[in-house]
This record gives structure tokens, C-alpha cells and sequence, in this order.
């Protein structure tokens, strides 16, 4: 479980974000939804430690974790998974390194074992004979599932994804979202997605939170989220036109 | 005034995570042979190519420039000696290393923190500054006064062939210019200016890459950054190392 309280950031002065207090809950996929430019990803990297806040508590279980030190943040990292916009495969490594790296940096385990580790992770995200391509050579749906595997490679306690879905046609982005909440599910893991897909939301949005202008505005699940009373949350929701089309339908009697 | 004691202080921090200890020293290693190869090995062609047309340049130079006949000819072999020596294959061979291996460091670096592999690597708990810089300042620390020997050997072997070929000098005469009051001291001296260099090279440039904001345009001047900053404080340690170690 993660839990913040009263969170605030700011850049050169310009408050981003505005008392952020939210639980997020182990096995569940939560996510944080919100416009672009809204502070979902300079929340969740503040979570993960990457952006220090001005104010504020992030706890990890019964763990203060921005009062920690670099060596007290270590553990809790290595116990954190981690799935980038763009993936952040390490360009000059090949598909099978870049899963290993965090197996060679952190375990003492014999080359076979990692390797072993490697090939389970990599087919648990249905890529196959893909160990000696370079980032550069896959796809981008393939990067995110690369990325994946090696988010799991150290059985994560904590996945965090940001927007993974970006760049993504729809068939895949929904095989990645299905693989995040099944991943989370097997793994008992606290998994915090950030996204605009409403796809994405309707999917696998078992806990959500809205953010807007760095505020928080509304919280609830993907059963919830239609019938909203938050306009900010509405106008986000229902801002295609199938989606409004759908509302009025449902309207009618 | 702020903006730059404000940068000089980020340096120094960055220099400080760079020293700190390890994770694995054995991945370390790794990356430190990896970066001999890349900025070591990869350098050795352009100073030699480079080394070798100084030292015929200056041959000739050298020899067209001191015609009188009160002037012994072994003169030459001197001068083209003393001159790669003490600036050439140190100082001359450090800017075109700031060229090649400081515009690749921080355009590589750069390039890691705004795909963020830089962030991937703090979020697996990795000191990303040690693990990307120190295996590149180890490397160019051991591999640079290599570069520096090479640079001088054949560059004093491009005189040669250029003063022989040329006809402005025989090769007894060469040769015995190029062992005539020789002093060692000289080579040490270019030798701990190198380590100097090398070191300027490697940091300021891993410094210009690692604090990257923005994309691909942020890289680019980075890289260009990298290379003019360290050009600058070559030639400015040159002075300060050419008074305090020949004074």
C-alpha cells in the first residue's frame, strides 16, 4: 500500500501540485487520469522519489519514504518496478541485457539462474526470440513489453506505469493494459498507472483518481466514473464524440 | 555571478556521486573496459593521422624558417621533437579529443536522460552518475597518456618522413636533432598534463549531458557546450600547468 498526504510540488515557484492525499491500494491497478499538462506524471514520479516535494508524506507501507536516505530509498526501490512513456530501454543493450541489468546489479544469482529469470519474464509478456534484438529493432508495442518484463525481473512489490498506452494502436494498448492488471493481480502487486485512454479507464480502473490543474477532484472506480458529478471529470470523460453520443443514449429513456 | 557558482556547485555534487562507492564493482569493470574501447581504442586513428601531419608540418615549418647556415640542421629534428612534446600531443591532442570524445560523452548522456534511461536506472536504485561517468573517467585517465605516447611517436616519425622525403634534412641529421639534449622530465610533463585534460574532457562533458532539460535541440547544444567549456579550460590549465610544472 502507498499512501500520500498533503502533497505539494512546485517548479521555480509554480505550485504543480496542490495537497494530494490518496491511498493506493495492493492488488488493485490504480490510476491517475487526468488532461495532459494536468501533474499526473510529476506526481507519480514524485511517488517514485525521481522529483523531491516541497510538502507532504508518501508513505511505502509503514515507511516514510521522502524522509528516507539514499540508502533507505535504495531498498524501497529495489522492491519497485517501474514502465516509462518511452519505454527506457537501455538503447545499447540487447533485449535479454536490459531484463537482466537490474538481476546483475542487485542479485548474486549465477548467470543460468538470471538468464532462466530473463526467458520466464519475457515470455510471461509473450516475447519470444526477441533475446539478442536491440531496442531499436522492436516495435513500440514490443518495447513496452520488454519494459514490463524487466519492471517484474526483481518481483516488484510496487509497478508504476506512465502512460502506457502513448503511441500504441488500440488492439495492443488494451493487450497492455490487460497484461498490467493481470501482472498486478498475480503478483499481489500495488500497481499505479498514469493515463488519458479512457479505454485504459474502463478497462482496468479498479481505484481512480482525476487530477486537474494539480489538484485532486474526484476519486472512485471505473463503475463510478460515468456517473460522476464533476464537471472538470465530465467534460475529460465525455470529451469525444462517441462518448458524448453514448451519454445521450443513455440518457433517453 | 549566481548562475555560474550555481553550476560550479552542481559540478562538484555530480563529481561527488561519481566518487561514491559502487554497487558492483564487477559491472563497473565491465563498463570501464567497454569505455576503453569506445573512447580509448576508437581515438587512436585520428591522432595518429593527426600527429603524423603536425610533425611534418612543423618539420618543414621549422626548416624553412631557420635557412641560415650558422643554424646546425639537427635543429629541425629538435624542434619537431620538443615542440610535439611539450604541445602538440598533450594540448593539441586534448582539443581534438574534446571534439571527438567530449561531444559523443554528453550527446550520449544527454540523450539517456530525456528517453529517461536515467531515471530508469534511479528508480532501480542504481547511483546513475557513478555508474555512467566513473567507468569514462577511469578509461580516458588510463587510456589518454597512451594516446599521448602514440601521438608523439608518430608525429616525430610524420617529421621525419616529411624532412627526408622533402629533402630539407637528412635522416642522420634527424635523428641525431631528435636525441640531442634530450630531457625525460619532458615527457612526464606532458604526461601529467594529459591526465589534467583528460579529466577536464570526461567530467564537464558527462556534467553538460547528465543535466540535460528538455529533447533532442537540449542534446545538441549540450554536446556543443561540452566542447567549447572544455577547450576553454584546456588552454587555461595549460597555463596554469606549464607554470607550476616547468617553473
Amino acid at each position: 500500500m502507498i499512501r500520500i498526504i498533503n502533497l505539494n510540488k512546485s517548479f521555480n515557484g509554480k505550485l504543480v501540485l496542490e495537497n494530494i492525499s490518496v491511498t493506493f491500494e495492493s492488488g488493485k491497478t490504480n490510476l491517475i487520469i487526468g488532461r495532459s499538462g494536468s501533474g499526473k506524471t510529476v506526481l507519480l514520479k514524485s511517488i517514485v522519489g525521481l522529483h523531491e516535494i516541497e510538502s507532504g508524506e508518501i508513505w511505502y507501507e509503514d515507511k516514510l519514504f521522502n524522509k528516507l536516505d539514499f540508502a533507505g530509498k535504495k531498498v524501497i526501490r529495489s522492491e519497485m518496478g517501474m514502465l516509462f512513456q518511452g519505454s527506457a530501454l537501455f538503447d545499447s543493450l540487447t533485449v535479454e541485457q536490459n531484463v537482466r541489468f537490474p538481476l546483475d546489479m542487485f542479485t548474486d544469482n549465477t548467470l543460468e539462474e538470471k538468464i532462466e529469470r530473463v526467458n520466464f519474464c519475457l515470455n510471461r509478456v509473450d516475447i519470444i526470440n526477441a533475446n539478442q534484438l536491440y531496442p531499436s529493432e522492436l516495435s513500440g508495442g514490443m518495447k513496452k513489453r520488454v519494459a514490463i518484463a524487466r519492471a517484474i525481473a526483481l518481483n516488484p512489490k510496487y509497478l508504476f506505469c506512465d502512460e502506457p498506452n502513448s503511441g500504441l494502436d488500440p488492439i495492443t494498448a488494451i493487450l497492455i493494459d490487460a497484461l498490467i492488471k493481470e501482472l498486478t493481480e498475480e503478483y499481489s502487486m500495488t500497481t499505479i498507472v498514469n493515463t488519458h485512454d479512457m479505454n485504459s479507464v474502463m478497462e482496468i480502473g479498479e481505484k481512480i483518481i482525476f487530477i486537474s490543474e494539480g489538484v485532486k477532484c474526484w476519486e472512485g472506480n471505473k463503475n463510478e466514473i460515468l456517473n460522476s458529478n464533476c464537471g472538470t471529470l465530465n467534460d475529460f470523460v465525455f470529451a469525444n464524440s462517441l462518448a458524448k453520443k453514448l451519454r445521450i443514449s443513455n440518457q433517453e429513456p | 555571478m549566481i548562475k555560474f557558482l550555481t553550476q560550479f556547485g552542481r559540478y562538484f555534487l555530480l563529481l561527488k556521486k561519481v566518487f561514491s562507492k559502487p554497487e558492483k564493482p564487477v559491472i563497473y569493470y565491465k563498463q570501464t573496459m567497454r569505455e576503453f574501447v569506445y573512447l580509448g581504442l576508437s581515438s587512436i586513428g585520428i591522432i595518429a593521422i593527426i600527429s603524423f601531419f603536425m610533425g611534418a608540418v612543423i618539420t618543414l615549418q621549422t626548416a624553412y624558417n631557420t635557412e641560415n647556415p650558422i643554424y646546425p640542421k639537427y635543429l629541425i629534428g629538435l624542434g619537431c621533437r620538443d615542440s610535439i612534446i611539450l604541445e602538440f600531443s598533450s594540448t593539441v591532442a586534448a582539443l581534438i579529443l574534446a571534439g571527438k570524445i567530449g561531444s559523443n560523452i554528453a550527446s550520449e548522456i544527454g540523450t539517456m536522460r530525456v528517453t529517461e534511461q536515467i531515471d530508469a536506472l534511479e528508480i532501480m536504485g542504481v547511483n546513475s552518475a557513478s555508474y555512467l561517468i566513473l567507468p569514462k573517467i577511469i578509461a580516458t585517465l588510463f587510456f589518454n597518456p597512451v594516446l599521448t605516447i602514440i601521438g608523439i611517436i608518430v608525429g616525430i616519425f610524420g617529421g621525419w618522413i616529411a624532412g627526408t622525403l622533402s629533402g630539407v634534412i637528412s635522416s642522420e641529421n634527424f635523428i641525431y636533432g631528435i636525441q640531442y639534449a634530450f630531457i625525460p622530465y619532458y615527457i612526464t610533463y606532458s604526461l601529467i598534463k594529459t591526465v589534467f585534460f583528460a579529466f577536464i574532457i570526461t567530467s564537464v562533458s558527462a556534467f553538460q549531458g547528465y543535466y540535460v532539460d528538455g529533447g533532442s535541440l537540449e542534446v545538441g547544444r549540450a554536446s556543443t557546450k561540452a566542447v567549447v567549456y572544455s577547450s576553454v579550460l584546456i588552454l587555461l590549465f595549460n597555463v596554469i600547468l606549464t607554470q607550476i610544472l616547468l617553473s
